[in-house]
Protein backbone atom coordinates (compact mmCIF):
# COMPACT_ATOMS: atom_id res chain seq x y z
CA UNK A 1 0.00 0.00 0.00
CA UNK A 2 2.85 2.65 1.20
CA UNK A 3 4.78 1.51 -2.32
CA UNK A 4 2.01 2.27 -4.44
CA UNK A 5 1.06 5.30 -3.02
CA UNK A 6 5.06 6.63 -3.16
CA UNK A 7 4.31 6.27 -7.10
CA UNK A 8 1.57 8.36 -7.28
CA UNK A 9 3.16 11.12 -4.73
CA UNK A 10 5.71 10.86 -6.83
CA UNK A 11 4.03 11.69 -10.40
CA UNK A 12 1.91 14.39 -8.49
CA UNK A 13 5.21 15.91 -7.51
CA UNK A 14 6.75 15.82 -10.77
CA UNK A 15 3.74 17.29 -11.79
CA UNK A 16 3.94 20.31 -9.55
CA UNK A 17 7.31 20.83 -10.37
CA UNK A 18 7.03 20.55 -13.90
CA UNK A 19 3.68 23.21 -13.66
CA UNK A 20 6.21 25.62 -11.65
CA UNK A 21 9.07 25.19 -14.10
CA UNK A 22 6.91 26.39 -17.15
CA UNK A 23 5.89 29.22 -15.17
CA UNK A 24 9.15 30.36 -14.43
CA UNK A 25 10.03 29.62 -18.42
CA UNK A 26 6.74 31.38 -19.05
CA UNK A 27 7.89 34.27 -16.48
CA UNK A 28 11.66 34.67 -18.11
CA UNK A 29 10.14 34.57 -21.96
CA UNK A 30 7.72 37.65 -21.30
CA UNK A 31 9.92 39.78 -19.22
CA UNK A 32 12.74 39.31 -22.05
CA UNK A 33 10.31 40.51 -24.54
CA UNK A 34 9.04 43.46 -22.57
CA UNK A 35 12.54 44.42 -22.11
CA UNK A 36 13.73 44.17 -25.75
CA UNK A 37 10.18 45.93 -26.51
CA UNK A 38 11.15 48.56 -23.85
CA UNK A 39 14.74 48.76 -25.02
CA UNK A 40 13.91 48.99 -28.86
CA UNK A 41 11.52 51.77 -27.98
CA UNK A 42 14.36 53.61 -26.25
CA UNK A 43 16.85 52.74 -29.09
CA UNK A 44 14.27 54.55 -31.37
CA UNK A 45 13.22 57.43 -29.42
CA UNK A 46 17.25 58.48 -29.14
CA UNK A 47 17.02 57.99 -32.73
CA UNK A 48 14.35 60.44 -32.88
CA UNK A 49 15.30 63.15 -30.65
CA UNK A 50 18.75 62.86 -33.15
CA UNK A 51 16.61 63.30 -35.97
CA UNK A 52 14.90 66.20 -34.00
CA UNK A 53 18.06 67.91 -33.54
CA UNK A 54 18.95 67.50 -36.94
CA UNK A 55 15.68 69.05 -38.34
CA UNK A 56 15.49 71.45 -35.89
CA UNK A 57 19.31 72.93 -36.66
CA UNK A 58 18.63 72.84 -40.69
CA UNK A 59 18.01 76.10 -42.23
CA UNK A 60 18.20 75.03 -45.56
CA UNK A 61 16.23 73.10 -48.11
CA UNK A 62 18.23 70.06 -48.04
CA UNK A 63 15.51 68.08 -46.38
CA UNK A 64 12.65 69.29 -48.56
CA UNK A 65 12.78 65.66 -49.69
CA UNK A 66 12.85 62.57 -47.43
CA UNK A 67 16.36 61.68 -46.89
CA UNK A 68 17.22 58.08 -45.16
CA UNK A 69 20.57 58.81 -42.82
CA UNK A 70 21.87 55.94 -41.09
CA UNK A 71 23.60 57.21 -37.45
CA UNK A 72 27.05 56.13 -37.03
CA UNK A 73 26.90 53.92 -39.69
CA UNK A 74 25.16 51.22 -38.09
CA UNK A 75 21.99 49.77 -40.64
CA UNK A 76 19.76 49.06 -37.51
CA UNK A 77 19.82 53.00 -36.47
CA UNK A 78 18.68 54.12 -39.69
CA UNK A 79 15.80 57.28 -39.51
CA UNK A 80 14.44 58.97 -42.93
CA UNK A 81 14.10 62.62 -42.36
CA UNK A 82 12.11 65.29 -43.72
CA UNK A 83 10.94 69.28 -43.27
CA UNK A 84 8.87 70.87 -45.80
CA UNK A 85 7.49 74.32 -45.68
CA UNK A 86 3.72 74.85 -44.51
CA UNK A 87 2.27 77.98 -44.63
CA UNK A 88 4.32 80.03 -42.16
CA UNK A 89 6.00 77.31 -40.79
CA UNK A 90 7.84 74.46 -41.10
CA UNK A 91 7.11 70.81 -40.70
CA UNK A 92 9.16 68.09 -39.91
CA UNK A 93 8.60 64.51 -40.14
CA UNK A 94 10.73 61.80 -38.85
CA UNK A 95 10.99 57.92 -39.37
CA UNK A 96 13.08 55.88 -37.50
CA UNK A 97 12.40 51.88 -38.39
CA UNK A 98 14.79 48.98 -36.72
CA UNK A 99 14.11 45.28 -38.59
CA UNK A 100 9.94 45.63 -38.10
CA UNK A 101 9.83 47.73 -35.02
CA UNK A 102 9.12 51.78 -36.42
CA UNK A 103 8.42 54.90 -35.21
CA UNK A 104 6.79 58.26 -36.57
CA UNK A 105 7.36 61.91 -35.38
CA UNK A 106 5.34 64.68 -37.19
CA UNK A 107 5.98 68.53 -35.72
CA UNK A 108 5.79 72.24 -36.98
CA UNK A 109 8.51 74.10 -36.16
CA UNK A 110 8.58 77.64 -35.54
CA UNK A 111 11.66 80.08 -34.11
CA UNK A 112 12.39 81.82 -31.16
CA UNK A 113 11.86 85.20 -31.24
CA UNK A 114 14.61 87.38 -31.11
CA UNK A 115 14.71 89.59 -28.10
CA UNK A 116 16.66 92.24 -29.77
CA UNK A 117 13.99 92.75 -32.81
CA UNK A 118 11.29 92.21 -30.38
CA UNK A 119 9.37 95.01 -29.15
CA UNK A 120 5.16 95.76 -28.29
CA UNK A 121 4.82 98.82 -31.22
CA UNK A 122 6.86 99.67 -33.94
CA UNK A 123 5.25 102.43 -35.90
CA UNK A 124 7.30 103.92 -38.79
CA UNK A 125 8.72 107.28 -38.50
CA UNK A 126 6.45 109.79 -40.80
CA UNK A 127 7.81 112.42 -38.40
CA UNK A 128 4.37 113.10 -36.36
CA UNK A 129 3.72 111.08 -32.73
CA UNK A 130 1.81 108.51 -31.33
CA UNK A 131 -1.06 110.16 -29.19
CA UNK A 132 -2.61 107.81 -26.83
CA UNK A 133 -6.31 108.74 -25.33
CA UNK A 134 -8.37 106.97 -22.62
CA UNK A 135 -7.13 103.99 -20.95
CA UNK A 136 -4.78 102.98 -23.37
CA UNK A 137 -1.72 101.05 -22.43
CA UNK A 138 1.82 100.29 -23.68
CA UNK A 139 3.49 97.28 -22.45
CA UNK A 140 6.77 96.66 -23.41
CA UNK A 141 9.86 98.58 -25.10
CA UNK A 142 8.30 100.05 -28.07
CA UNK A 143 10.21 101.61 -31.53
CA UNK A 144 8.57 105.00 -32.50
CA UNK A 145 8.87 108.12 -34.39
CA UNK A 146 11.65 110.26 -32.99
CA UNK A 147 8.04 113.18 -32.50
CA UNK A 148 7.28 110.36 -29.84
CA UNK A 149 4.40 109.60 -28.16
CA UNK A 150 1.83 112.16 -26.07
CA UNK A 151 -1.49 112.26 -24.72
CA UNK A 152 -4.19 113.54 -26.45
CA UNK A 153 -7.54 114.84 -25.83
CA UNK A 154 -10.32 112.68 -28.08
CA UNK A 155 -14.08 112.13 -28.31
CA UNK A 156 -14.69 113.71 -24.92
CA UNK A 157 -11.61 111.58 -23.67
CA UNK A 158 -8.32 112.70 -22.03
CA UNK A 159 -5.31 110.20 -21.31
CA UNK A 160 -6.61 108.20 -18.52
CA UNK A 161 -3.63 105.47 -18.64
CA UNK A 162 -0.68 105.11 -16.35
CA UNK A 163 2.19 108.06 -16.00
CA UNK A 164 4.45 106.61 -18.15
CA UNK A 165 3.02 106.29 -21.89
CA UNK A 166 5.13 103.09 -22.62
CA UNK A 167 5.99 100.86 -19.91
CA UNK A 168 9.57 99.97 -21.32
CA UNK A 169 12.26 101.42 -23.16
CA UNK A 170 11.50 103.74 -26.39
CA UNK A 171 14.02 103.28 -29.20
CA UNK A 172 13.57 105.25 -32.14
CA UNK A 173 12.17 103.07 -35.36
CA UNK A 174 12.88 103.84 -39.42
CA UNK A 175 10.70 105.32 -42.15
CA UNK A 176 10.21 101.68 -43.15
CA UNK A 177 9.14 98.35 -41.91
CA UNK A 178 11.73 95.55 -41.01
CA UNK A 179 11.06 93.46 -44.07
CA UNK A 180 9.36 90.22 -43.88
CA UNK A 181 11.98 86.87 -44.58
CA UNK A 182 12.11 86.68 -48.48
CA UNK A 183 12.62 83.05 -49.34
CA UNK A 184 9.12 82.97 -46.55
CA UNK A 185 7.11 84.65 -48.66
CA UNK A 186 8.54 83.08 -52.12
CA UNK A 187 7.10 79.35 -50.27
CA UNK A 188 3.88 81.38 -49.24
CA UNK A 189 3.46 83.07 -52.83
CA UNK A 190 3.86 79.39 -54.11
CA UNK A 191 0.36 78.21 -52.33
CA UNK A 192 -1.43 80.60 -54.57
CA UNK A 193 -0.45 78.99 -57.70
CA UNK A 194 -3.38 76.84 -59.36
CA UNK A 195 -3.36 73.44 -58.89
CA UNK A 196 -3.45 70.94 -61.58
CA UNK A 197 -6.17 70.03 -63.18
CA UNK A 198 -5.62 66.45 -63.83
CA UNK A 199 -6.22 63.26 -61.63
CA UNK A 200 -8.32 65.18 -58.81
CA UNK A 201 -11.20 64.12 -57.01
CA UNK A 202 -14.49 66.41 -56.04
CA UNK A 203 -14.04 67.96 -52.99
CA UNK A 204 -15.47 65.85 -49.86
CA UNK A 205 -18.23 68.37 -48.65
CA UNK A 206 -18.20 66.82 -45.59
CA UNK A 207 -14.44 67.27 -44.97
CA UNK A 208 -11.40 65.15 -44.69
CA UNK A 209 -8.43 64.23 -42.49
CA UNK A 210 -4.88 63.85 -43.79
CA UNK A 211 -2.03 63.16 -42.16
CA UNK A 212 1.18 64.96 -42.21
CA UNK A 213 3.23 61.96 -42.88
CA UNK A 214 1.79 61.53 -46.52
CA UNK A 215 1.95 64.47 -49.40
CA UNK A 216 -0.09 66.86 -49.07
CA UNK A 217 -3.50 67.01 -50.78
CA UNK A 218 -4.87 70.14 -52.27
CA UNK A 219 -8.90 70.19 -52.68
CA UNK A 220 -10.09 72.88 -54.92
CA UNK A 221 -13.07 74.06 -54.14
CA UNK A 222 -14.45 74.95 -57.03
CA UNK A 223 -18.13 75.14 -57.03
CA UNK A 224 -18.19 74.73 -53.46
CA UNK A 225 -18.55 78.34 -52.27
CA UNK A 226 -19.80 77.87 -48.81
CA UNK A 227 -18.39 75.48 -46.84
CA UNK A 228 -20.36 74.18 -43.74
CA UNK A 229 -21.03 70.86 -41.49
CA UNK A 230 -17.87 69.78 -42.21
CA UNK A 231 -14.43 68.93 -41.50
CA UNK A 232 -10.75 69.58 -42.83
CA UNK A 233 -7.72 68.74 -40.52
CA UNK A 234 -3.99 67.52 -41.35
CA UNK A 235 -1.90 68.04 -44.20
CA UNK A 236 -4.94 69.59 -46.71
CA UNK A 237 -4.84 72.96 -48.70
CA UNK A 238 -8.19 74.39 -49.41
CA UNK A 239 -8.07 75.99 -52.73
CA UNK A 240 -10.45 78.22 -54.10
CA UNK A 241 -10.37 81.36 -56.74
CA UNK A 242 -13.27 82.87 -55.70
CA UNK A 243 -14.94 84.47 -52.49
CA UNK A 244 -15.01 81.31 -49.56
CA UNK A 245 -17.82 81.50 -46.87
CA UNK A 246 -16.40 79.31 -43.70
CA UNK A 247 -19.61 78.85 -41.39
CA UNK A 248 -19.07 78.24 -37.79
CA UNK A 249 -20.41 75.16 -38.45
CA UNK A 250 -16.58 73.95 -39.91
CA UNK A 251 -13.78 72.50 -38.24
CA UNK A 252 -10.60 73.55 -39.34
CA UNK A 253 -7.49 72.01 -37.67
CA UNK A 254 -3.99 72.76 -38.74
CA UNK A 255 -5.40 73.47 -42.65
CA UNK A 256 -3.96 76.03 -45.04
CA UNK A 257 -7.37 77.73 -46.78
CA UNK A 258 -5.67 79.41 -49.87
CA UNK A 259 -8.91 81.78 -51.61
CA UNK A 260 -9.27 85.35 -53.53
CA UNK A 261 -11.40 86.15 -50.87
CA UNK A 262 -12.35 84.46 -47.26
CA UNK A 263 -15.42 84.87 -45.34
CA UNK A 264 -15.41 83.66 -41.39
CA UNK A 265 -18.89 83.39 -40.38
CA UNK A 266 -19.38 84.47 -36.42
CA UNK A 267 -19.04 82.51 -34.12
CA UNK A 268 -15.75 80.05 -36.02
CA UNK A 269 -13.45 77.82 -34.15
CA UNK A 270 -10.61 76.45 -34.94
CA UNK A 271 -6.65 76.83 -35.88
CA UNK A 272 -5.73 77.39 -38.90
CA UNK A 273 -3.80 79.29 -41.97
CA UNK A 274 -6.28 81.41 -43.92
CA UNK A 275 -4.35 82.98 -46.96
CA UNK A 276 -6.61 85.53 -49.12
CA UNK A 277 -5.49 88.20 -51.99
CA UNK A 278 -8.31 90.85 -51.81
CA UNK A 279 -9.93 90.45 -47.95
CA UNK A 280 -10.80 88.23 -45.60
CA UNK A 281 -13.64 88.88 -43.32
CA UNK A 282 -13.86 87.17 -39.74
CA UNK A 283 -17.33 87.56 -37.91
CA UNK A 284 -17.88 88.44 -34.08
CA UNK A 285 -16.86 85.70 -31.20
CA UNK A 286 -14.69 83.96 -33.39
CA UNK A 287 -11.74 81.98 -31.52
CA UNK A 288 -8.95 81.23 -34.11
CA UNK A 289 -6.27 78.89 -31.48
CA UNK A 290 -2.68 78.75 -31.18
CA UNK A 291 -0.88 78.78 -33.74
CA UNK A 292 -3.17 80.23 -36.64
CA UNK A 293 -2.34 82.81 -39.40
CA UNK A 294 -4.53 85.23 -41.01
CA UNK A 295 -2.92 86.89 -44.03
CA UNK A 296 -3.88 89.29 -46.77
CA UNK A 297 -0.80 88.31 -49.74
CA UNK A 298 -0.48 90.11 -52.76
CA UNK A 299 1.99 89.10 -54.84
CA UNK A 300 0.88 91.24 -57.94
CA UNK A 301 -0.78 94.66 -57.95
CA UNK A 302 -4.32 94.40 -56.94
CA UNK A 303 -6.55 94.28 -59.94
CA UNK A 304 -8.66 96.97 -58.79
CA UNK A 305 -8.64 99.89 -57.00
CA UNK A 306 -9.81 98.77 -53.86
CA UNK A 307 -7.29 98.33 -50.65
CA UNK A 308 -6.58 94.51 -49.46
CA UNK A 309 -8.42 94.36 -45.82
CA UNK A 310 -8.47 92.21 -43.23
CA UNK A 311 -11.19 92.69 -40.65
CA UNK A 312 -12.10 90.79 -37.22
CA UNK A 313 -15.50 90.95 -35.51
CA UNK A 314 -16.20 91.98 -32.16
CA UNK A 315 -15.18 89.79 -29.12
CA UNK A 316 -12.95 87.53 -31.63
CA UNK A 317 -9.26 86.60 -30.89
CA UNK A 318 -6.99 85.73 -32.78
CA UNK A 319 -3.94 83.68 -31.67
CA UNK A 320 -0.80 83.90 -33.78
CA UNK A 321 -0.03 86.19 -36.43
CA UNK A 322 -2.02 88.66 -38.48
CA UNK A 323 -0.27 89.99 -41.28
CA UNK A 324 -1.06 92.07 -44.85
CA UNK A 325 1.68 92.04 -47.66
CA UNK A 326 2.07 93.60 -50.71
CA UNK A 327 4.40 93.10 -53.49
CA UNK A 328 3.65 96.26 -55.38
CA UNK A 329 2.21 98.98 -53.09
CA UNK A 330 -0.62 100.34 -54.78
CA UNK A 331 -2.67 103.82 -53.63
CA UNK A 332 -4.36 102.63 -51.04
CA UNK A 333 -1.89 100.01 -48.83
CA UNK A 334 -3.90 97.52 -47.04
CA UNK A 335 -5.85 98.13 -44.23
CA UNK A 336 -6.33 95.59 -40.87
CA UNK A 337 -9.41 96.24 -38.88
CA UNK A 338 -9.76 95.39 -35.46
CA UNK A 339 -13.52 95.75 -34.10
CA UNK A 340 -14.32 96.46 -30.63
CA UNK A 341 -13.24 94.40 -27.54
CA UNK A 342 -11.17 92.02 -30.02
CA UNK A 343 -8.11 90.10 -28.58
CA UNK A 344 -4.61 89.36 -30.93
CA UNK A 345 -2.35 86.66 -28.63
CA UNK A 346 0.71 87.10 -30.92
CA UNK A 347 2.13 89.20 -33.80
CA UNK A 348 0.35 91.62 -35.98
CA UNK A 349 2.21 92.81 -38.66
CA UNK A 350 0.41 95.75 -40.72
CA UNK A 351 2.42 96.68 -44.20
CA UNK A 352 -0.46 99.78 -44.58
CA UNK A 353 -2.99 101.13 -41.44
CA UNK A 354 -3.80 98.85 -38.53
CA UNK A 355 -7.72 100.58 -37.49
CA UNK A 356 -8.10 99.85 -33.68
CA UNK A 357 -11.27 100.35 -31.68
CA UNK A 358 -12.21 101.17 -28.53
CA UNK A 359 -10.94 98.05 -26.08
CA UNK A 360 -8.76 96.26 -28.35
CA UNK A 361 -6.00 93.96 -26.41
CA UNK A 362 -3.27 92.68 -28.05
CA UNK A 363 -0.74 90.38 -26.20
CA UNK A 364 2.32 90.75 -28.06
CA UNK A 365 3.39 93.22 -31.05
CA UNK A 366 2.26 95.35 -33.46
CA UNK A 367 4.33 96.55 -36.78
CA UNK A 368 2.45 99.21 -38.70
CA UNK A 369 2.89 102.06 -41.22
CA UNK A 370 0.06 103.90 -39.38
CA UNK A 371 -2.94 103.45 -36.53
CA UNK A 372 -6.08 104.50 -37.75
CA UNK A 373 -9.39 105.67 -35.08
CA UNK A 374 -12.62 106.31 -36.46
CA UNK A 375 -14.24 108.26 -34.70
CA UNK A 376 -18.03 108.62 -35.47
CA UNK A 377 -17.40 111.49 -38.03
CA UNK A 378 -13.58 111.59 -38.06
CA UNK A 379 -10.66 109.38 -39.03
CA UNK A 380 -7.66 110.25 -36.68
CA UNK A 381 -4.07 108.41 -37.81
CA UNK A 382 -1.42 107.47 -34.85
CA UNK A 383 -4.18 107.71 -32.20
CA UNK A 384 -4.41 105.32 -30.07
CA UNK A 385 -8.24 104.96 -27.64
CA UNK A 386 -8.87 102.97 -25.06
CA UNK A 387 -6.28 100.17 -26.58
CA UNK A 388 -4.11 97.80 -24.57
CA UNK A 389 -0.95 96.40 -26.12
CA UNK A 390 0.89 94.44 -23.76
CA UNK A 391 4.05 92.85 -24.58
CA UNK A 392 4.64 91.13 -21.46
CA UNK A 393 1.31 89.32 -20.89
CA UNK A 394 2.24 86.82 -24.10
CA UNK A 395 3.19 83.35 -22.99
CA UNK A 396 6.93 82.67 -22.58
CA UNK A 397 6.39 79.56 -24.72
CA UNK A 398 4.94 81.71 -27.51
CA UNK A 399 6.94 80.93 -31.22
CA UNK A 400 7.27 83.34 -34.10
CA UNK A 401 6.66 82.36 -37.99
CA UNK A 402 10.31 82.70 -39.85
CA UNK A 403 8.53 85.17 -41.90
CA UNK A 404 8.42 87.89 -39.06
CA UNK A 405 11.15 90.30 -38.75
CA UNK A 406 10.90 89.45 -34.74
CA UNK A 407 12.49 85.68 -34.91
CA UNK A 408 15.27 84.72 -34.35
CA UNK A 409 17.30 82.24 -35.64
CA UNK A 410 16.94 79.11 -32.90
CA UNK A 411 13.94 76.94 -34.43
CA UNK A 412 11.73 74.82 -32.10
CA UNK A 413 8.92 72.17 -31.78
CA UNK A 414 6.24 74.16 -32.14
CA UNK A 415 3.49 71.83 -32.38
CA UNK A 416 3.23 67.48 -32.40
CA UNK A 417 1.00 66.19 -35.30
CA UNK A 418 -0.45 63.16 -36.52
CA UNK B 1 10.84 -2.26 -7.18
CA UNK B 2 8.29 0.66 -7.05
CA UNK B 3 9.95 2.28 -4.48
CA UNK B 4 13.10 2.99 -6.67
CA UNK B 5 11.41 3.55 -9.61
CA UNK B 6 10.30 6.93 -7.85
CA UNK B 7 13.18 7.69 -6.38
CA UNK B 8 14.68 7.46 -10.11
CA UNK B 9 11.29 9.55 -11.40
CA UNK B 10 12.07 12.02 -8.29
CA UNK B 11 15.86 12.42 -9.29
CA UNK B 12 14.87 13.05 -13.12
CA UNK B 13 12.47 15.50 -12.08
CA UNK B 14 14.75 17.56 -9.50
CA UNK B 15 17.59 17.20 -12.06
CA UNK B 16 15.47 18.76 -15.25
CA UNK B 17 13.71 21.10 -12.79
CA UNK B 18 17.17 21.93 -11.59
CA UNK B 19 18.65 22.85 -15.52
CA UNK B 20 15.63 24.76 -16.38
CA UNK B 21 15.88 26.85 -13.23
CA UNK B 22 19.60 27.60 -13.56
CA UNK B 23 19.46 28.20 -17.14
CA UNK B 24 16.46 30.48 -16.75
CA UNK B 25 18.25 32.60 -13.91
CA UNK B 26 21.82 32.73 -16.55
CA UNK B 27 19.89 33.67 -18.88
CA UNK B 28 17.41 36.19 -17.73
CA UNK B 29 18.63 39.90 -17.57
CA UNK B 30 20.99 41.50 -15.72
CA UNK B 31 19.67 43.92 -13.41
CA UNK B 32 22.77 45.56 -13.60
CA UNK B 33 22.31 46.14 -17.35
CA UNK B 34 19.27 47.86 -16.87
CA UNK B 35 20.49 49.83 -14.56
CA UNK B 36 23.28 50.77 -16.53
CA UNK B 37 21.09 51.51 -19.85
CA UNK B 38 18.77 54.04 -17.45
CA UNK B 39 21.89 55.74 -15.52
CA UNK B 40 23.20 56.49 -19.24
CA UNK B 41 19.63 57.91 -20.19
CA UNK B 42 19.72 60.16 -17.31
CA UNK B 43 23.23 60.95 -18.22
CA UNK B 44 22.34 61.84 -21.68
CA UNK B 45 19.63 64.21 -20.33
CA UNK B 46 21.95 66.05 -18.14
CA UNK B 47 24.88 66.66 -20.48
CA UNK B 48 22.36 67.66 -23.05
CA UNK B 49 21.92 70.50 -20.47
CA UNK B 50 25.32 71.44 -19.93
CA UNK B 51 27.45 74.20 -21.51
CA UNK B 52 30.61 72.13 -22.32
CA UNK B 53 30.48 68.97 -23.63
CA UNK B 54 33.81 67.06 -24.20
CA UNK B 55 34.99 63.31 -23.81
CA UNK B 56 35.17 61.88 -20.68
CA UNK B 57 35.09 59.75 -18.18
CA UNK B 58 33.31 59.56 -15.21
CA UNK B 59 32.20 56.70 -12.16
CA UNK B 60 28.58 56.71 -11.44
CA UNK B 61 27.94 54.60 -8.34
CA UNK B 62 30.02 50.76 -9.88
CA UNK B 63 29.83 51.84 -13.37
CA UNK B 64 32.25 54.01 -15.43
CA UNK B 65 30.78 55.91 -17.82
CA UNK B 66 32.86 56.83 -21.19
CA UNK B 67 31.65 59.70 -23.17
CA UNK B 68 32.56 60.32 -26.93
CA UNK B 69 32.06 63.57 -28.47
CA UNK B 70 32.06 64.21 -32.24
CA UNK B 71 31.25 67.05 -34.57
CA UNK B 72 28.07 65.53 -36.96
CA UNK B 73 28.75 66.83 -40.33
CA UNK B 74 30.37 70.07 -40.70
CA UNK B 75 28.38 73.43 -40.10
CA UNK B 76 25.42 71.91 -38.51
CA UNK B 77 25.90 73.11 -34.85
CA UNK B 78 25.73 69.73 -33.75
CA UNK B 79 27.55 67.20 -32.29
CA UNK B 80 27.45 63.19 -31.77
CA UNK B 81 27.65 62.11 -28.30
CA UNK B 82 28.36 57.99 -27.78
CA UNK B 83 28.02 57.43 -23.93
CA UNK B 84 29.25 53.68 -22.75
CA UNK B 85 28.76 51.94 -19.28
CA UNK B 86 31.33 49.64 -17.94
CA UNK B 87 31.36 47.58 -15.22
CA UNK B 88 33.99 45.49 -13.55
CA UNK B 89 36.77 44.23 -15.37
CA UNK B 90 36.41 46.90 -17.91
CA UNK B 91 33.38 44.77 -19.03
CA UNK B 92 30.99 46.64 -21.29
CA UNK B 93 27.30 46.84 -19.88
CA UNK B 94 25.26 49.42 -21.67
CA UNK B 95 25.65 51.85 -24.60
CA UNK B 96 23.96 54.82 -26.08
CA UNK B 97 24.08 57.21 -28.81
CA UNK B 98 22.24 60.75 -29.91
CA UNK B 99 23.24 63.50 -31.84
CA UNK B 100 22.31 66.43 -29.97
CA UNK B 101 22.97 70.47 -30.32
CA UNK B 102 26.05 71.79 -29.34
CA UNK B 103 23.94 74.71 -27.93
CA UNK B 104 22.50 74.88 -24.39
CA UNK B 105 18.84 73.69 -24.61
CA UNK B 106 17.61 76.70 -22.30
CA UNK B 107 14.35 77.23 -24.12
Amino acid sequence: MLKASSLYMVIIIALVISLICSALISAAYFYRAQYQLHFQYDRLMNNCNSGIQILLNNGDSSYREPQALSLSGNPTDSIILQKYPWGIFDIGVIKTFSHRDTLWRVFSIANQIDSSKWSSVYLIDEDRPLSLSGKTSICGDARLPKAGVKTAYLDNQSYTGNEHLVKGHIFDSDRQLPPLAGPRLELIRRLFRQPEETGRRPAPSGGTTRSFRLSTRVIRLDDLTTLQNASFSGNLILYSDTTLTIDSTVSLQDVIVVAKSIQVKSGFHGHCQLYATDSLSVGSDCHFTYPSCLALFRSTAGVTDLPGRISLGEHSHVEGLIFTYEKQTGKLPPIIRLAKNTMVSGQIYSQGSLSLKEGVNIQGGVMTSRFLYASSITLYENYLVNTRIDLTTLSRYYLSSPLSPSAGATQHILQWLK
Amino acid sequence: MEAVIAMVIMVLVFGIAMMIYTNVTRLSLSVRKIRAQAILQEFLYQTAKKSSKDNQHIQVDEFEIEQKVSPFGPGTGLIQIELTAFGENHQQLAQLQQIISDANEAH
